[in-house]
């Protein structure tokens, strides 16, 4: 006989950091401030996405995503960085792998480069400051 | 300095710290100064250069500068930190970009440096040949002031 435990509850639903089999979203976050990359690696954490790497500038971002790749599904890239910024590591990033899915983080003011950043592949963007919400709203929209 | 150039940074930084901080923010009355300025003990500065120049200063004590770190993380952090100043940086940030782009919209073209962070005790500030306006913003947290001394290229 069956009981209650061998059906899924129809309450239950996977976390929107999960694709539909259960396993976590892996994302790269790419920022030069360690406070922009624990907020978003939160938010994410929190929503059972998996933070598989970090990077504090744009160089280290592409040479991360290579490292990653293919077991990375999103990267959130910020604008203003030192080194390589984040629209110089996108271009790299999509010359690497044209369906790589690039979300930009911004300050208010950088509407040229959100805009060039979306010509060249970028999939969304966000702008500061980040809150769980917005956040999760854009990464989701890039993912589903 | 004209008030014009001060006003983008108040609304801004005001915007920015009750949505970050989620807190009720008063705005003090403004007040100017000519001569050298003590600094409260943590100082956020960004120096503007192109068509206007000179520097924004976001100055608070150690005391609030923690608390307001503290806010923007979700946990009690016990010092000036990596992380600490990083958040104020980042809060630095949001402020001057806000500013910037009320101030491009007004016609002002001009570059800003990334913030630094100052820190110490009995830290002053002068500025040659220009006087800074200062407005005191109360919060929870404490208070912030929000200095800026700007002037025309000439």
């Amino acid at each position: 006989m069956k009981t209650k435990s061998d059906f899924p509850s129809i309450n239950e639903r996977t976390p929107d950091g999960q694709n539909i089999g259960g396993s976590a979203f892996k994302v790269l976050v790419v920022d030069d401030s360690m406070f922009v990359t624990k907020q978003i690696g939160q938010i994410l954490t929190s929503e059972g996405f998996e933070v598989v790497g970090t990077a504090g500038d744009g160089l280290e971002g592409v040479e991360k995503y290579k490292e990653l790749y293919p077991n990375v599904d999103l990267v959130t890239m910020d604008i203003t960085m030192p080194r390589m910024d984040g629209v110089s590591a996108l271009e790299k990033i999509i010359e690497f792998d044209k369906d790589a899915k690039v979300v930009m983080i911004s300050a208010l003011g950088k509407q040229d480069l959100v805009k060039k950043a979306l010509l060249i592949g970028a999939k969304n963007y966000i702008v500061k400051p980040l809150d769980r919400k917005k956040v999760l709203e854009r990464v989701i929209s890039v993912l589903k | 300095m004209r008030v014009e150039y001060i006003n983008p940074f108040v609304e801004a930084a005001y915007n920015i710290m009750t949505e970050v901080l989620q807190a009720d923010v008063e705005r003090k009355d403004l007040y100017l100064k000519k001569t050298t300025q003590p600094v409260m003990g943590v100082a956020a500065l960004v120096g503007l250069a192109g068509d206007v120049e000179g520097r924004v200063l976001i100055d608070m004590s150690q005391d609030t500068a923690i608390k307001i770190a503290s806010t923007m993380n979700g946990e009690k952090l016990t010092g000036l930190d990596e992380l600490a100043k990083a958040s104020i940086t980042e809060l630095a940030n949001m402020i001057t970009a806000q500013a910037v782009t009320k101030l491009f919209d007004l016609g002002f073209k001009f570059d800003l440096t990334p913030p630094s962070i100052i820190t110490g005790e009995n830290m002053s500030v002068s500025n040659a040949n220009v006087e800074a306006l200062i407005v005191p913003l109360e919060m929870p947290q404490g208070l912030v002031e929000i200095n800026v001394a700007i002037r025309e290229r000439a």
